[in-house]
């Protein structure tokens, strides 16, 4: 007799995914591939790499844990157990994990192992391969419904994967030994440290550690004056009350919607005027010149800080400075963080003004520069391997301030949102 | 508003009538009736800013205006010199420091007369405060008075001066010259340029010419890329705030932290990596023919409709995450009762996110959306990095290309084909768009905030 109720159980999810694994057992019989009229079962490929064979692994383990699932599947129905059916999701987690490998794998093993040897394409999967496919991804969703797992995971799992590929590749190529661009795999053959090594040994053409310590510099000495430009313009705006108040905002936010370096020539020649071209002391300027224009996730975060304070102040004989440094700044905190981490990350990114102004002066690069130049088409080839330890060098530190600061930027962007 | 401007400006005449002989001098000698009440220093600082805007304006600034206004006679070239007998070069003049020394001056006008207006306004007061028998400030009141009631005029100094420098000057300076015909064809110094009034827009709209031919696909294809990259994340960053923070999900943390990473690597970066990944022998396309998916390479880049397909899903990877993180925040904030009603009432989670869910962001977040919007139309970075607005096409002007923004195409006329003119009219035109834009969803949003509302 069936048990009808568990309690932690769907028991209509747990029987639909158990259809779901017979189905997968009957597509093994199917066509699973076939080439120019012939054809081979799961079953029969499984058989076949069951005596070995590179890769064969998946096949056999994919027929095995077919056969399993059904068996645990049809022994759980009549003996149902939380914890069983939660192993047995976990079983066809890898059941599904199996196939979806054999989906990128199955030339290279075929090739490998003389299966329709190099004619084999994706195109030429047949019903039973698909079906077993949709049918492994659809019974997994349902055992995990069954033990009320969320089945959200199997998409953020997929997604992560997307996600993830293009760093996980810029992390290995930094680690390759194999030098050059093009290359055929995926994982490096061989593992060294040359890449970073060579980016600051003292012999290299590529001043990287010049290029990392100057945009280090930009973004140290913008980040704080840029944030005090900030406050500061956002202090008065939300708080002081003066003629031209509106009118000001207004010819700001007129102004903020040119294309910002629709500018740039002109900023360049004013700055060639002033003789400052080619400097990064000129990049810090025009980064905290124009700081003032981002005021608005600023002032509105001063907006929702109560005016009361400001008034019991100035009853007690507080100056409006004292008010803003005393007041002000000690509630603002996590909006001063976000404009401190926002304004000390922008110089890491920020290429087309410093190449303006940068020329060919290599040794005043910043990072953006340095590794744009190393991608050219001409270079790209003798550096990738290297271009990929500059961009992990690049990337290590801000992922590491970002991860961590990230609270504040959410608190910043929501106030801004708000607004 | 406009009440207190008049007011002003009444004052500014009746203080002429009202003030005594100092008062009316100081409209001529900057400070005189400062120093007259015994404000000496501030006196002399304006006397001494009038004299040296004086001295600038009779050494270069009339000068620079008139040239502004000619851009230049003399071009450059071989000039028979009559006492020597031969021909010998001349230096002719440069049209584009002319135009810019003519906004200079302009702005250093416009400045030297609100310190004017300044130094009569704080002449008159130091005389009023003399009549009535007050204490008249002197410097040290002054500084005292700059952390107090003055403090907008520290707080801003600064960067007021930076933005009028660094932002307005230039701002100015390229608009003028949409202009003129300061194109390839007239480089200085080697050539003059000179005022065209509305020549260059009148090319750009007409749609028979290269050039107008040119500008619609491109706005055409600028306002299809914004559309869609700014909806795409956003529906994207919706579903995978709400796929995370859905109940059975744990280790949050972990999960959103793996989509953050590409959201925190610097955007040039994953740019350069993705394009370097998507070539013709890139990572992608080796794995594809590898894995038996393709027998010859993707043209990811390299073909208009691939490339534009490819830019926006590239998009999505970035733009997905920065969407996530910012709606989580909003998505805890609604009303868990809400839901909990909804469920009990039978609503399933399609029902209750059409219902509740998204009428609830899409309210809050109407002002993001719009400046996305507008920030996707000036995306400068994911197309210069991804594809160079490759490929390039015989069908438009100049090295455009079929996956060019209108920004783009300023910046490459800018940097390599020298196209000055064109560049700063296109400028205008993406201003007069993004304006539009914005107004009109302003408007339609109501989103009139009230400042003190916050409070």
């Amino acid at each position: 007799m069936l048990k009808k109720e568990i309690i932690g159980l769907h028991r209509r999810e747990q029987t639909i995914a158990l259809g779901g694994y017979a189905v997968i057992l009957l597509c093994m019989l199917l066509p699973f591939a076939s080439v120019g009229g012939q054809s081979v079962t799961g079953f029969s490929l499984a058989a076949r790499f069951l005596a070995g064979g590179s890769g064969g692994f998946l096949y056999v383990c994919a027929a095995l844990l077919a056969v399993l699932q059904v068996a645990c599947g049809v022994f759980l129905l009549f003996r149902p157990s939380v914890k069983g059916v939660r192993l047995w999701a976990a079983l066809g987690a890898i059941l599904t994990l199996a196939v979806t490998c054999q989906l990128f794998a199955s030339k290279g093993c075929f090739d490998a192992n003389g299966v329709f040897p190099g004619s084999f394409m994706v195109k030429n999967f047949g019903v039973g391969f698909w079906l077993l496919l949709l049918a492994s991804f659809v019974s997994l969703h349902f055992a995990m419904r069954a033990t009320k797992v969320s089945t959200g995971y199997i998409v953020l799992t997929i997604l992560s994967v997307i996600w993830l590929f293009p760093i996980v590749w810029i992390v290995l190529t930094s680690f390759r030994g194999e030098g050059g661009y093009y290359v055929g795999y995926f994982i490096p053959k061989t593992f060294t440290l040359d890449n970073y090594k060579a980016l600051f040994s003292a012999n290299s053409v590529i001043p990287f550690g010049k290029w990392w310590l100057n945009t280090f510099i930009v973004a140290s000495v913008s980040c704080v004056l840029c944030t005090l430009v900030v406050l500061m313009t956002s202090y008065c705006l939300s708080r002081l009350r003066f003629s031209g108040r509106t009118t000001l905002m207004q010819a700001m936010m007129v102004i903020g919607m040119f294309p910002g370096f629709m500018s740039m020539i002109a900023v360049y020649n004013i700055l060639k005027g002033m003789g400052l071209s080619q400097s990064l002391g000129a990049l810090i300027l025009v980064n905290v010149a124009g700081a003032a224009m981002g005021y608005y996730i600023c002032k509105g975060f001063m907006d929702t800080v109560p005016k009361a304070m400001d008034e019991a102040a100035t009853i007690d004989g507080a100056t409006r400075f004292t008010i803003f440094s005393k007041i002000m700044i000690p509630m603002c905190k996590p909006i001063i963080i976000y404009q401190l981490m926002t304004a000390f990350l922008a110089p890491w990114g920020d290429y087309i003004f410093p190449s303006l102004l940068m020329g060919d002066r290599q040794e005043s690069y910043t990072v953006a520069l340095g590794l744009k130049w190393l991608t050219d088409f001409r270079r790209i080839n003798t550096y990738y391997t290297q271009f990929a330890a500059g961009s992990v060098l690049v990337a290590v530190p801000i992922v590491i301030l970002f991860v961590s600061l990230q609270r504040y930027y959410v608190e910043g962007m929501a106030g801004s949102v708000k607004g | 508003m406009n009440n207190t401007l008049r007011n002003r400006r009444r004052s500014l005449g009746a203080i002429f009538v009202e003030g005594d002989i100092f008062t009316k001098l100081s409209y001529v000698i900057w400070g005189l009736s400062n120093i007259v009440r015994g404000q000496i220093v501030k006196g002399c600082v304006y006397l001494g800013i009038e004299v040296a805007f004086f001295y600038y304006l009779f050494n270069s600034g009339i000068m620079n205006i008139a040239n502004m206004i000619t851009l230049g006679t003399n071009e450059q070239g071989m000039y028979y010199d009559e006492s020597i007998g031969i021909y010998v070069v001349q230096q002719g003049d440069n049209s584009m420091l002319m135009l810019l020394y003519g906004v200079v001056a302009l702005t250093v006008i416009a400045m030297a007369l609100v310190v004017w207006v300044t130094s009569i306004r704080s002449g008159e007061l130091a005389r009023l405060r003399k009549v009535n028998g007050q204490k008249v400030y002197g410097v040290a009141d002054d500084v005292v008075s700059l952390f107090d009631q003055n403090l907008v005029r520290l707080f801003l100094f600064l960067p007021l001066i930076g933005i009028l420098i660094f932002t307005v000057v230039p701002l100015i300076y390229m608009i003028l010259m949409a202009f003129t015909n300061y194109d390839s064809d007239h480089q200085p110094p080697g050539h003059l340029f000179n005022w065209v009034g509305l020549t260059n827009f009148k090319a750009i709209l007409n749609t028979g010419s290269k050039l107008g031919s040119t500008f619609l696909p491109i706005l055409g294809w600028t306002l299809i890329w914004a559309v869609v990259a700014c909806f795409s994340c956003y529906f994207g960053g919706i579903f995978l705030a709400i796929l995370i923070n859905s109940k059975g999900i744990k280790l949050k943390k972990m999960w959103r932290t793996i989509f953050v990473l590409a959201m925190a690597v610097p955007a040039f970066v994953s740019l350069l990596v993705v394009s370097t990944m998507l070539g013709q022998n890139g990572i992608v396309n080796v794995l594809l023919q590898n894995w038996g998916f393709t027998s010859s390479p993707l043209p990811f880049l390299t073909n208009a409709g691939w490339a534009r397909g490819t830019v926006i899903v590239v998009n999505l990877w970035i733009g997905i995450p920065a969407t996530m993180l910012m709606v989580s925040g909003i998505l805890m904030n609604i009303p868990p009762e809400l839901y909990e009603s909804a469920s009990i009432d039978g609503a399933n989670p399609v029902q209750q996110f059409v219902k509740i869910t998204f009428p609830y962001m899409l309210q809050v977040t109407t002002p993001y959306l719009i400046t996305n919007f507008i920030s996707n139309i000036n995306n400068f970075g994911v197309i210069y990095f991804l594809t160079g607005g490759a490929p390039q096409t015989l069908e438009y002007y100049k090295g455009a290309g079929k996956t060019d923004l209108l920004v783009t195409w300023l910046y490459k006329l800018t940097k390599d084909s020298n196209d000055f003119n064109l560049a700063a009219t296109i400028g205008i035109l993406i201003f007069i768009i993004s304006a539009t834009f914005s107004l009109i969803t302003y408007a339609r949003a109501g989103v009139t905030r009230n400042e003190e509302a916050l409070q």
